[in-house]
């Protein structure tokens, strides 16, 4: 027994293993609390329709935490990525609605990949600034008006839909991963950018697919939930901040769970972890304004247990 | 030699900002020649190297490979060229497997209109591998997952697969135990016998003469001549380096002193986890004590254990008085001193003034009731970074602008200034040029005769054996073996109880 | 690094004067004069009336107190996300012990801010994990609080507490504060230790440094002020609502940046960057609204003036590698 525990150390198992305890944990204790309105098999299948779109932001988030950049404008740019996709779906109905999306949202991560380049300034502080620009662009472009998606382009938004969507990330996702350089040289970068340099890694050029990656899942995202909600409004104020928050713990899954070889799945069941935990309170009957704080909260467990700097070493 | 002539350098130049770090370098290596390049720090041979192996842009002149002119833009080109580099520091990259890294920048073979054969690339990894006789790495797994050892030899399978024609080893011996180093000199001697080429980088000379066939040696960036290792010494190559006869006063001539019975320090069954293993020892006024063996032996964890600066650390360091060292600012405030072997990072703060690294340690002695007084921290800081000689324009230069010699008078000057009585010194005089080595053993001797308490931590035997007044010799975390100060002890003593 | 260095002296000169430190130190007082003056012209001098002075000195108060604490965070390279929702917990707790005494209003203002910066300041330094990560947790987190506590009203302060809205009163308290920092930075060994902690934190560990204690209380501290804040906010806003300290990060880390702090932080802050900062935003915030910008096209312009700034000072010799 002990030989093979010994053998599935660090296996891709002994990952799987972890995570399935942790949404077992989750799932039983508010079972135990609260068996009538929660985790009937109908629940979970609406937790999971929520998560599986942070689990799609987080798989783009992935590329970039890597390579240790960061992304403050994902959320900014979820909402004007659908209302790009929602007005050119007023005219050329689901091409322009996704291809509005996706068009929208890769052509920002282009921009934000070039202007870390060109800028040379940490990603996080050249985000944040795109912040608060691509909400005035996002409220300009939407006329400060609400943009509704028309009744007849909701095919994502609900099963089956949104599942088939989310599973074509996922693939894509598994295969860059996996069967491209990209993924090779994405951690590559991550772990020593001189030396990747110097092995004639072009790092600016993949920093730039990187983001433009991540914004071409954050396109998706932005058809996953314009469809899911129906509608979109354009607020400025950090207003978006809110939005990068729920793919990022995905992605904090993930990078804990690189080292079992299932980045993807960790991001996937990791997200529906979090679904679970903020469902079980709202079924014990805590207002929705706790969800900030549960959130709040469940990421600084998540990250205050996978992300802990080594010793002596310097964290700012 | 009339061997064919595979390199010629031609005019080879380089600057970095006002330094000239390689001047108008001409030399020819010929094929099936290991070729040893020596100088001091800064004479530009790491330089020179890295501009042939496309790490640095080339500043003027032409590398010629085989009658070809080679224009290379960085080491994959290098690579290509036939022309590969062992570095000095960790080459491969964590978060890869072991064959992404011996395959990085190099997977257009396994790729097939943009999608990867990751089967066949580990498979071909493995083989290569299994060739060298490191089966026992495993090419689809983490890298993570190997030892330094075990990755650097994954470095060497990296740079040499592809039979480079031109193979770079920088300074990598020192980061390998003594089985690692015979690998490489196998591999050495294996691409001579194809008649390829070798460049050996290293500043152990001894190691040099043994297994090159001719000497090139650098100085100041200039090209001073090549000599064949069979026809030379030691000390002929010193000479060479530095271009005169190294003075008498190099090091300690004393012989025979006792060692007062006074004790300052006692180190007490101190082990810390992965690095030190239940040292005990004691450390008398006006004593120098060596500490020597591979570089991975722990004797640079002695230093930080003393200075309360290692982790989760068991066992007693205590003062003559009996206080207990247990973090650094008890240290500091009862007069230990250190500076650290990673002197860039830990002895002093490259992006600050030299002002307030030197006055940093003392401030709590300048402050009067708290209060600081920038004119008296100027003063303070001014006097002893003269004392120390520093060539500076005045103390609020940034540390970052001064050459290594002159960072480490600033980490001697805060500790003099701070009038610390016991000084822990890990390798004081790594990477410093030579007239401010000896400066920094007249300072030693100086100290010592003034009753201070040293700790010398080196993993130069020459400097261990002429400094020290004992020497403790550690091999993996213990101490290994005693020596008292005496003309008789040679090096080889030494090195029996490293390996 | 890989540059040819052939060029006259002249021009090398000027040249490192352009890209070199002193036009990056002078930067900060530049780009002042020429907000104030491009300000000037566009509102035909309407900014620099009396009236439209005490308009805008009324509107820093409180930020130039929450950024002489946040001041102290960048010094050390680290960053704050809190002090929004800091000062919206802080400012309930202030408004709801106003009705029992006006002193246990402030110090349970400064109490709460603190502990929230303790908490901050435990994460950071306990777990080793970036600032940033654990403020935009806990900034999170506590907006949520904010939220829960207003959801129904806003929570009311008391009678007392609002006639406290005297421009001396706010005027004493920010000049107190800022000269209390001062004097710790520049006259004890607490400036000393935070500049050391954010050029080179192992260094400074080696040379005696608490780091970790030095790291955890400046955030403690940053918290506190960020407490006092709020009851200055308090006095003049009079009642709480969920958008209490709304985007006070931002407007605080936009302000600092134009006031010249390097974002990596370390020896090259000036206490001076406070100021010229506080007031520079002020001046543009201002400006923009008596241009009759739309909020949008504001906060458009402000993000694109940051990220100029941030470009120009940013000290890339600081960084080794830029994530």
């Amino acid at each position: 027994m002990s030989t093979i525990i010994q053998k599935l150390k660090g296996t891709k198992v002994h990952g799987y293993v972890l995570l399935l305890a942790m949404l077992l944990f989750f799932y039983g204790v508010f079972k135990i609390l609260t068996p009538g309105n929660f985790g009937s098999p109908a629940n979970l299948y609406s937790y999971l329709q929520s998560s599986i779109i942070y689990s799609v932001g987080g798989c783009g988030l992935y590329f970039i935490v890597v390579m240790g950049l960061f992304d403050f404008a994902v959320g900014a740019n979820i909402v004007l990525s659908s209302i790009v996709g929602v007005l050119l779906s007023q005219h050329f109905g689901y091409i322009g609605f996704i291809v509005g999306c996706l068009g929208c949202g890769t052509l920002i991560g282009f921009l934000i990949g070039t202007l870390y380049n060109q800028l040379n300034v940490p990603s996080m502080i050249v985000t944040v600034g795109l912040m608060l620009i691509l909400e005035c662009v996002a409220v300009i472009v939407a006329g400060g008006v609400k943009q509704t998606l028309a009744p007849g382009l909701r095919f994502f938004s609900g099963a089956p839909g949104n599942i088939i969507l989310a599973g074509l990330a996922f693939v894509l996702m598994y295969f860059i991963l996996n069967f491209t350089k990209i993924g090779t040289y994405c951690n590559a970068i991550g772990s020593n950018e001189f030396t990747a340099k110097n092995m004639g890694i072009n790092v600016k050029k993949y920093k730039l697919i990187g983001f433009m990656l991540l914004h071409f899942f954050v396109g998706i995202m932005a058809i996953l939930t314009v469809s899911y909600g129906t509608t979109m409004t354009a607020l400025t104020g950090m207003s978006t901040m809110a939005r990068n928050f729920q793919p990022l713990m995905g992605t904090f899954f993930g990078v804990a769970f690189r080292k079992y070889g299932i980045p993807i799945s960790a991001i996937v069941i990791g997200e529906f972890i979090i679904s679970i935990i903020f469902n079980g309170f709202v079924a014990l009957g805590a207002p929705t304004t706790i969800q900030n704080v549960v959130t709040g909260a469940a990421l600084l467990a998540i990250v205050a247990l996978t992300a802990r700097g080594a010793r002596g070493s310097v964290v700012k | 030699m009339d061997k064919r002539t595979l390199l010629v350098a031609e005019g080879i130049d380089k600057r970095f900002g006002i330094t000239h770090a390689v001047n108008n370098v001409s030399l020819e290596i010929a094929a099936g020649e290991i070729r040893g390049l020596i100088g001091e720090n800064g004479s530009g041979k790491s330089t020179f190297c890295q501009m042939l192996c496309g790490i640095y842009s080339i500043g003027e002149g032409t590398f010629t490979l085989d009658g070809e002119k080679l224009h290379i833009r960085n080491q994959v080109d290098a690579n290509n060229a036939g022309i590969s580099i062992i570095v000095q520091e960790m080459g491969t990259l964590s978060g890869l497997t072991v064959a992404e890294n011996i395959y990085l920048g190099h997977e257009e073979p396994f790729m097939h209109m943009g999608v990867k054969d990751t089967r066949a690339m580990n498979r071909e990894a493995q083989q290569i591998l299994d060739s060298y006789g490191f089966g026992r790495i495993k090419a689809g797994t983490m890298i993570d997952h190997y030892n330094f050892e075990d990755r650097k030899l994954v470095e060497i399978v990296k740079a040499t697969y592809m039979k480079p024609k031109i193979l770079v080893i920088d300074e990598t011996t020192t980061a390998l135990s003594q089985n690692g180093r015979l690998e490489l000199y196998k591999i050495m001697d294996a691409i001579r016998a194809d008649g390829r080429t070798v460049i050996f980088i290293s500043h152990d000379l001894g190691e040099v003469l043994a297994h090159t066939d001719t000497v090139s040696v650098l100085r100041d960036g200039e090209f001073i001549g090549t000599v064949n290792s069979s026809e030379v010494t030691e000390d002929d190559l010193k000479r060479l380096m530095v271009g005169r006869e190294i003075g008498t006063a190099y090091y300690r001539t004393d012989y025979g002193q006792p060692i007062t019975g006074e004790a300052v320090l006692s180190v007490e069954d101190v082990t810390v986890p992965g690095e030190l293993n239940d040292i005990s020892f004691v450390l008398h006024k006006g004593e120098i004590l060596g500490f020597g063996g591979l570089s991975e032996c722990g004797m640079h964890e002695v230093g930080k254990a003393i200075f309360g600066a290692s982790w989760d650390r068991e066992g007693k360091v205590k003062l003559a008085d009996g206080t207990e060292i247990n973090d650094i600012p008890t240290a500091i405030s009862h007069s230990i001193a250190y500076a650290s072997k990673d002197r860039d990072n830990e002895s002093i703060i490259l992006n600050e003034s030299i002002r307030n690294n030197i006055v940093l340690p003392s401030l709590n002695d300048l402050a009067s009731h708290g209060l600081l007084n920038g004119r008296k921290l100027n003063r303070f800081a001014d006097e002893q970074a003269k004392n120390m000689q520093t060539k500076m324009q005045n103390v609020g230069q940034f540390v970052s602008d001064l050459s290594g010699g002159n960072k480490q008078k600033v980490v001697l000057a805060r500790w003099l200034g701070k009038g610390s009585d016991i000084l822990v010194l890990d390798s004081p005089t790594r990477g410093i040029d030579v007239k401010v080595k000896q400066a920094i053993y007249a300072l030693m001797a100086e100290l010592r005769e003034q009753g201070k308490a040293i700790i010398m931590i080196s993993e130069e035997i020459p400097e261990l054996l002429g400094m020290a007044d004992r020497i403790f010799i550690m091999k993996d975390g213990r101490i290994n073996g005693e020596f008292t100060r005496s003309p008789e002890l040679g090096e080889e003593d030494l090195i029996a109880k490293m390996v | 690094m890989e540059k040819k260095n052939n060029k006259s002296p002249e021009q090398s000169r000027l040249r490192s004067f352009l890209t070199g430190d002193k036009l990056k130190a002078a930067l900060p007082l530049i780009g002042f004069v020429i907000i104030i003056v491009v300000m000037h012209i566009m509102t035909n001098g309407k900014i620099l009336t009396p009236k439209k002075l005490r308009l805008l000195f009324s509107q820093i108060y409180y930020p130039t107190i929450v950024a002489t604490g946040v001041f102290f965070i960048m010094t050390l390279g680290s960053i704050d996300f809190t002090e929004g929702s800091t000062l919206g917990v802080a400012s309930i707790v202030v408004s709801v012990l106003s009705f029992y005494s006006i002193p246990l209003a402030i110090a349970g203002g400064i109490l709460t801010g603190a502990a929230i910066g303790a908490i901050n300041g435990f994460f950071h330094v306990k777990f080793r994990l970036p600032s940033f990560i654990v403020t935009i947790c806990t900034m999170y987190l506590f907006r949520g609080v904010c939220a829960y506590f207003t959801t129904e009203t806003a929570v009311p302060a008391s009678n007392a507490i609002k006639s406290l809205d005297q421009d001396w009163l706010k005027i004493t308290i920010t000049l107190a504060v800022l000269a209390v920092a001062f004097f710790l930075f520049k006259f004890t060994r607490i400036g000393n230790d935070v500049k050391a902690v954010g050029s080179g934190e192992t260094a400074a560990r080696f040379s005696g440094v608490r780091t970790g204690r030095v790291k955890f209380l400046a955030f403690v501290a940053a918290g506190a002020l960020t407490g006092l804040a709020a009851f200055v906010n308090v006095i003049k806003v009079g009642s709480i609502t969920s958008t209490a300290g709304n985007q006070l990060e931002t407007q605080i880390l936009i302000s600092l940046v134009l006031g010249g702090l390097p974002i990596t932080g370390g020896a090259k802050v000036r206490f001076s960057n406070i100021i010229i900062g506080t007031l520079m935003y002020a001046i543009l915030n201002s400006g923009l609204s008596i241009l009759g910008y739309e909020p949008q096209v504001q906060q458009l312009i402000k993000g694109i003036v940051f990220l100029i700034f941030v470009a120009l000072t940013i000290d890339r010799k600081a960084l080794k590698v830029i994530k």
